[in-house]
């Protein structure tokens, strides 16, 4: 055996070492999200499912307008949420990669800590900046913009918010490594040539970086498009989304297979904006 | 350098964007009042009393105990698949490497539910709460941890190993001495990822808790319908420290920052 190459295969045997894991998967994720898309397919009746085949839970929830409505919001929030992480995150991501201050990894780290608190108490914290009785309110009656309290709670703006905090870090992760994957050089060769800084970002860097702001932008619409608990706290239900109807489809609704079929409506979303990422050669965040 | 001063402000203002939601709820936390204001009226320690009730203690050691085992299972199942996916070439290897990083691609609220559902029609409810969340939570912190140790294996050169071999360690002592000691960090990072991933998540917990065996962030998004008393700010400021504490002290001792910041960066 001297010279076989990897101690863990020797020790446990290599197919036992893949296949444990894999079970695992197979068993607690493949097969219970393969049943979850079946049973969107399955008529139930009063509650119950049957074994009919149907296509009717689909084209119940996209003809009925309560839920396409939901559909469609959870669709214009996450993609507003996208831009505005771009937006945000490019010019810290580019500052981050450019600054020469010495506090340059606390600064990284203090961008990425955002992640270390749940999202539901992010989503808090903005309640409690949003609420009639909030900080922006009496500002806005301070300065007589409003006579009486502001109401900015539920609204699917305040969602768009929520979110787009929520999933800063991660745009900022990607576009920062999209940044740093730029050969310096080619900068360096722009400003040699004449070029001042604006345009040397315009031409050089920004073109180079742009797979980085798909990856940010598409990152950040997946993980909105399936979002529970900020359209959960800052919306209501005039804001219901996808994932708040599939909660009340399953919970108070106890209608399982129209929220299966709105789960393979998410699974499906999800799974197209990874193929559009890998057919536009998005770049992946690396958390 | 005009340009550099506006990006300057501009990130600045980001930064305000960033921590405006999370200095509102710290100071709420020490707020006087009976309403979750914005200045605070006044100062008090009376939520942190409360906060600190069994009421809030349980679900925050529910929450502690379910991402450490969560996060030791997943490292462990993590280790066995990356060395399996570096080191060995096999029939499926590239389906298998899809599929550990297939629980990052689903939405995990969505894989929540297929669990519950198939508990259900499996009938073994004796399965809800905490093995039910375990299974949950070591599925959706699987990519972190495979993904981290793949890569510290494939940057490890394999030399070494065949070094020890030749003079003349046995497997174990190779794995334990040589291979593990170098891939630390990595493994170490996906870890403590892993940790995080499962104490801030709601999406795959929201449909597999039961009373009593409930995780802090399910036990806040249940209580926000009842209404938004200081008691959440005070809880939710604990749960910002438990994370930061954690690594802080990993960060002391295995320098998981160099893992994640280091890599990929030019020159």
């Amino acid at each position: 055996m001297i010279g076989a190459g990897d101690p863990a295969g020797e020790l446990i045997g290599p197919r036992l070492m893949v296949a444990l894991p894999a079970a695992f998967l197979l068993l607690f994720f493949v097969i219970p999200n393969a049943f979850l898309l079946t049973t969107s397919f399955l008529k139930s009746e009063d509650q119950v499912l049957t074994n009919q085949v149907t296509l009717q839970n689909f084209t119940y929830l996209l003809t009925k307008p309560i839920y396409l409505t939901s559909i469609l919001r959870s669709f214009w929030i996450s993609a507003l949420t996208g831009m505005l992480v771009v937006l945000l995150a490019y010019p810290l991501a580019y500052y981050l990669a450019r600054t020469a201050n010495r506090w340059r990894g606390l600064l990284i780290g203090i961008a990425l800590a955002p992640l270390l608190a749940s999202v539901v108490v992010r989503t808090y914290g903005w309640w409690v900046i949003l609420n009639r009785d909030g900080p922006i309110s009496d500002l806005a009656r301070a300065f007589a913009l409003s006579r009486g309290p502001l109401v900015l709670l539920p609204s699917s703006l305040a969602i768009v918010v929520g979110l787009t905090h929520a999933l800063l870090p991660y745009g900022v992760l990607t576009i920062l490594s999209a940044i740093n994957g730029i050969n310096p050089s080619l900068e360096r060769a722009a400003m040699s040539l004449g070029a001042n800084r604006c345009r040397t970002f315009l031409t050089v860097t920004l073109p180079l970086s742009i797979h980085g702001i798909a990856g940010a932008f598409l990152l950040a619409f997946s993980l909105s498009v399936s979002a529970y608990a900020t359209p959960a706290i800052l919306g209501g239900p005039a804001t219901a989304t996808m994932a708040t109807r599939i909660y009340d489809f399953l919970t108070s609704l106890d209608d399982w297979s129209l929220g299966a079929a709105m789960a393979a409506i998410l699974i499906v979303t999800t799974m197209l904006i990874l193929f559009v990422g890998s057919a536009v050669g998005a770049r992946r965040a690396s958390l | 350098m005009k340009p550099w001063h506006a990006l300057c402000a501009v990130a600045a203002a980001v930064y305000l964007f960033i921590f405006a939601p999370i200095v509102v709820t710290a100071s709420v936390s020490f707020n006087a009042g009976n309403l979750s204001r914005f200045p605070p009226v006044g100062f008090s320690l009376r939520w942190w009393r409360e906060a600190l009730d069994p009421r809030w203690l349980q679900p925050l050691t529910f929450s502690l105990e379910l991402a450490a085992i969560s996060a030791i299972i997943a490292t462990l199942l993590g280790l066995l698949l990356a060395f399996g996916l570096v080191r060995h070439r096999f029939p499926g290897r590239d389906l298998v490497a899809t599929l550990s990083l297939g629980p990052l691609a689903l939405p995990a609220l969505v894989t929540g539910i297929a669990l519950l559902q198939i508990l259900n029609m499996a009938g073994i409810d004796a399965l809800y709460g905490f093995p039910a969340l375990v299974i949950g939570h070591v599925v959706i912190c699987l990519p972190f941890t495979v993904r981290t140790a793949a890569i510290s294996l494939q940057a490890m050169p394999a030399r070494v190993e065949q070094a020890a071999y030749s003079l003349g360690a046995t497997p174990i002592e190779v794995l334990l001495r040589v291979t593990l000691p170098l891939i630390k960090s990595g493994v170490f990072a996906g870890t403590v990822f892993a940790f995080i991933q499962s104490f801030t998540d709601y999406s795959v917990s929201l449909f597999l808790t039961k009373p009593g065996a409930s995780t802090i962030s399910v036990t806040i998004l249940g209580f926000l319908d009842y209404g938004f008393t200081p008691t959440l700010a005070s809880v939710a400021v604990i749960t910002l420290i438990v994370p930061l504490a954690l690594i802080a002290i990993v960060q002391h001792y295995f320098r998981v920052g160099d893992f994640i910041y280091g890599s990929g960066r030019h020159g």
